[in-house]
């Protein structure tokens, strides 16, 4: 483990996906680049999400970044030598019910408007596609932006390529107290003192903790989202596989194994710090899988687990300035953020290094909260 | 949902005393067990189409088996063979699933007796066919009366060692070394007088040794196997001196022939669920490792969950029994059902503390070497499942992601369906001797369920009621509750 | 492969009638009550299957449910534990290759 540096141009507390995105390219642009974490990095969100890359699942408001992001993912290795273990298969977004196909056709026609075209599959095209699919998926829509990549083999290449272009990474270094200096601010650590002229606050669930050591309320809560693993097995199912009402996220890996989630709640909270299995959402949530896939069913279960991800009323990405504070930007609490993160760091690198994103963010500023 | 005044996880000795206990206090009693047959490991029975006379070495436990296996067919006991539980979704309730079953199991007590499992100790070669971990060839011989070759090196540490050497010598199979890595001959002297507080166990050690030392199998002390050879499967195993400090000479090894390698370098308790429910654990070597934090009425730090016999801490079959009765006592005092539970508890806890006291005398013989990193080279697996060698956990250490969490993910040592059970051990091993914080100190991975890798399938025949989700699917959803 | 009937101690036991099953072709013997694992080991065959990276052969080791290694493909079904599972007369077992086909 490395120490902490005692001074940065550029300070970022959580060593998530959005952290250390915004560290990477901030380092590529020439700054000097610090990124704490309070645990382990990558310890939450971004290491217990379905590594599900979906643009087509995503609301309108974030298809955009989404699809940025997409491009971002599978540049990886080309542009840094970083392999998250990447797959872009395309997916389909099942409907099991006349009214999952209602919602799914206005979704098809609102993303067409904002230029993601989708393919309409039913009947034998769906059945030949995808025989994989139970008898209750009576339509789906293909989208060939869908991809993913593996959140445990991303967390390490991420981490390493980080620090490859120079970014310091500290774990066990939770921010207890942020003052006010010229020019910039002081952070006290768990694990030492360090002066940064730019905070970024990357904290997800913890970022409403981080802005208040600054005066500034942020209405963030915790969602305690729940992910399940399959042992190994022969190839399965060629795509990911997303569900119309939000609850279901399915792929398998090259190595065999198949991960199961969709945002079903398990027990806890940031309060207690626990983050536990909801017994009955696991099994409503292996229930939608394998009523999906029916495969699954034959499939053991060999882990299911559970993460905080940071999440604000109308679940939109916190992005921007914080208000009143000069040189702290929040990059956090993108429902879905780990797809979005490496749009989120780049657009986040823009900002802070000119002013300006290229992608309009506006909408996203933390100033929506303030009081 | 099964509703019950005591909830036990496994129909082993620990277990099966508890409910016996329970039920003559006129207790409802539920046992689930992921067995076809109760018994447990120390008592576990041939399948029922051997027909045995009964004269046989092997059946000398018969009657006390037959004895406690009675208490299943107890009106009051509600008994779940071949079932897992999975889950513990509340510090009342265990979830199980077998076969076209699955659901919640809620007792007013829960006594977790989960067992033990060989400690993993990996050297190289130990994954190939023929390597036998003495739990697995115990099970070969109870289970199904056979010997898993025909000439066997029996090798690790502790005294299941010798139980598992004299019992293949008894079964007819030439054994052609054990190998132990304590230098249990010096020790013994001083050992004597604490052993006779328990003469019963004292005659069955005395006869295991005597089995061997008759069929002249010759007994290797202060030494360890450090690799295993073969083809498709062992055919010879190189055993070379081991200190105290875990430093091998592999400058004098010698090889020894062989079929089969037999492997125990002690036991562990399966303590997944009591870290699943959050019972404080402790740290005690000489017991098996971590360990279940108890009071002297056998209950964790999570108020009505109990944890006996070897799941517990090791303490051998005894013990485990005496543990066993304390719960099913202690439990039925608490819900009025006892009488005079004093005169009761007393005497069990005269009798504990008599057999711990000869527990301790063998503890103390066997006190093996403090580790066995010394065995491992770059290219030997820790890792069974996922294929993870030393050498790969190296790599990452270089690169500072050297945390038990961290070799995990960057790895996947841990991740295969043995769950951690086969190298997890290793992990802390060498992550504490690599960073010098003790075993004790280290941050483990949580443990999460399913508890055993179990079908998908195989869990969803519980109804539950239908989920409460927005209807804008992008907006958060409701916590659950349980 | 022949029935290595020293391997099984029948010292006090009656174990019924023998019946065969094959593995990866080869006739196997067994009594009634056996495990596949068990009666492999008594023929001398402990080799269970090749793992997915190493394509290392594996077999019989834990002996209690735990470490999935003595895993087989029994009657087509992969990863069927062969310590726990029963031999059957009749019985098809393979040698299982890496990954199994669970569906």
């Amino acid at each position: 483990m490395s120490s902490l540096p005692t001074d940065t141009d550029v300070l970022v507390i959580g060593a998530g996906i959005a952290g250390l995105c915004t560290a990477l390219y901030l380092a590529r642009a020439g700054r000097t680049v610090a990124v704490i974490d309070r645990g382990e990095p990558w310890g939450d969100a971004s290491g217990a999400n379905a590594g599900t890359l979906s643009v087509q699942i995503k609301r309108p408001e974030v298809l955009n970044i989404t699809r940025r992001a997409v491009e971002l993912w599978q540049g990886f290795k080309a542009e840094f030598g970083i392999d998250v273990g990447f797959g872009r298969p395309g997916g389909l977004r099942v409907a099991t019910n006349e009214r999952e196909i209602d919602m799914l056709r206005r979704s098809q026609v609102e993303q067409r408007e904002l230029g993601l075209d989708t393919e309409w599959l039913d009947g034998n095209r769906l059945r030949d596609l995808a025989p994989w699919l139970g008898p209750t998926v009576t339509a789906a829509t293909l989208c060939d932006w869908d991809a993913y990549s593996s959140p445990l083999q991303a967390g390490h290449a991420i981490i390493q390529g980080a620090r490859h272009a120079g970014v310091a990474i500290l774990g066990a270094a939770a921010a207890t107290a942020i003052a006010e200096v010229s020019p910039g601010y002081r952070v006290t650590t768990g694990a030492g003192t360090i002066t940064a002229r730019v905070l970024v606050i990357a904290a997800g669930a913890w970022s409403g903790e981080a802005a208040r050591m600054l005066g500034i309320d942020l209405p963030v809560s915790a969602d305690v989202n729940m992910l399940s693993v399959t042992e190994p097995t022969a190839p399965l199912l060629d795509r990911v596989v997303t569900h119309i009402g939000g609850i279901l996220s399915l792929k398998q890996y090259p190595n065999g194994t198949c991960l199961i989630g969709g945002g079903w709640q398990g027990r806890g909270g940031l309060s207690t710090g626990v983050k536990e299995i909801g017994y009955e959402n696991l099994l409503h949530n292996l229930r939608v899988a394998a009523n999906v896939v029916p495969a699954l069913a034959r499939l053991r279960l060999v882990r299911s687990w559970a993460g905080f991800e940071g999440v604000v009323p109308d679940a939109l990405p916190l992005f921007g300035p914080l208000p009143g504070r000069a040189g702290v930007y929040v990059n956090a609490c993108a429902r879905g953020g780990y797809s979005q993160g490496p749009a989120l760091g780049h657009l986040m690198a823009e900002l802070i290094t000119s002013g300006r994103t290229s992608l309009p963010m506006e909408r996203f500023a933390p100033k929506r909260f303030a009081a | 949902m099964i509703e019950v005044d005591l909830a036990i996880l496994g129909a082993g000795p620990a277990g099966l005393a508890a409910a016996g206990e329970a039920v003559a206090h006129g207790l409802r009693v539920a046992v689930v067990d992921d067995n076809p047959r109760a018994g447990g490991q120390y008592f576990r029975q041939p399948p029922a189409q051997f027909r045995r006379d009964g004269g046989s070495w092997f059946d000398k436990e018969a009657t006390r088996v037959a004895e406690l296996l009675r208490v299943l067919d107890h009106p009051s006991i509600t008994y779940l063979p071949d079932t897992v539980v999975w889950d513990v979704p509340a510090p009342d309730t265990l979830a199980v699933a077998g076969g076209e079953r699955s659901g919640r199991v809620r007792g007013r007590a829960l006594l977790i007796a989960a067992g033990a499992h060989d400690r993993p100790v990996p050297f190289p070669g130990w994954t190939l066919p023929g390597v036998i971990s003495a739990g697995g060839a115990q099970n070969l011989l109870k289970g199904n009366r056979i010997v898993p070759g025909r000439r066997i090196v029996v090798a690790g540490n502790g005294p299941l060692l010798f139980v598992v050497a004299a019992s293949l010598v008894r079964a007819g199979a030439e054994v052609a070394a054990v190998v132990e890595a304590a230098p249990i001959n010096r020790r013994l002297l001083h050992a004597w007088p604490s052993m006779l507080a328990a003469p019963k166990i004292l005659r069955q050690a005395l006869d295991y040794r005597l089995s061997l030392l008759r069929a002249g199998v010759p007994v290797r002390t202060g030494m360890t196997v450090v690799a295993a050879r073969g083809a498709d499967a062992v055919q010879d195993a190189a055993i070379a001196p081991i200190a105290l400090d875990g430093s091998v000479d592999r400058a004098v090894s010698e090889t020894i022939a062989c079929d089969a390698l037999v492997v125990g370098f002690g036991l562990t308790p399966s303590v997944e669920l009591l870290r699943l429910i959050g019972c404080e654990l402790g740290y005690n070597r000489g017991r098996g490792g971590w360990l279940a934090v108890r009071s002297d009425r056998m209950e964790t730090s999570v108020a009505n969950v109990f944890a006996a016999g070897d799941g517990a801490a090791i303490g051998g079959v005894e013990i485990a029994l005496l543990e066993g009765r304390l719960v099913g006592l202690e439990v039925a005092a608490r819900l009025g059902r006892a009488g005079n539970a004093e005169q009761r508890r007393a005497a069990l806890r005269d009798q504990l503390d008599r057999t711990d006291k000869f527990r301790r005398a063998i503890e103390a013989i066997f006190a093996g070497p403090s580790h066995y990193l010394g065995l491992l080279t770059a290219d030997t697996v820790v890792c069974r499942c996922e294929e993870v060698t030393h050498g790969e956990l190296q790599a990452r250490q270089a690169e500072a992601l050297d945390s038990m969490i961290q070799l995990k993910s960057t790895t996947r040592a841990g991740m295969g369906r043995c769950q951690g059970r086969n190298c997890m051990a290793t992990l802390a091993s060498i992550v504490s001797e690599a960073s010098g914080t003790p075993i004790a100190g280290l941050n483990y991975p949580r443990t999460r369920p399913p508890v055993r890798p179990i079908a998908i399938g195989d869990l969803l025949h519980e109804p539950i009621p239908p989920p409460d989700l927005p209807a804008d699917p992008h907006l958060p959803r409701r916590q659950n509750a349980s | 492969m022949s029935d290595k009937r020293e391997q099984r101690v029948d010292d006090g036991l009656d174990r019924g009638r023998a019946f065969q099953f094959s593995v990866d072709g080869e006739t196997v013997t067994a009594y009634p009550g056996e495990s596949i694992a068990a009666a492999m080991l008594a023929a001398g065959r402990a080799a269970a299957r090749r793992t997915a990276k190493r394509r290392e052969p594996r077999g019989y080791h834990c002996g209690m449910g735990v470490c999935w290694d003595c895993v087989m493909v029994v009657d087509g079904v992969t990863d069927t534990r062969t310590c726990r599972t029963e031999a059957k007369p009749g019985m098809r077992v393979e040698t299982q290759h890496g990954v199994g086909q669970r569906t």
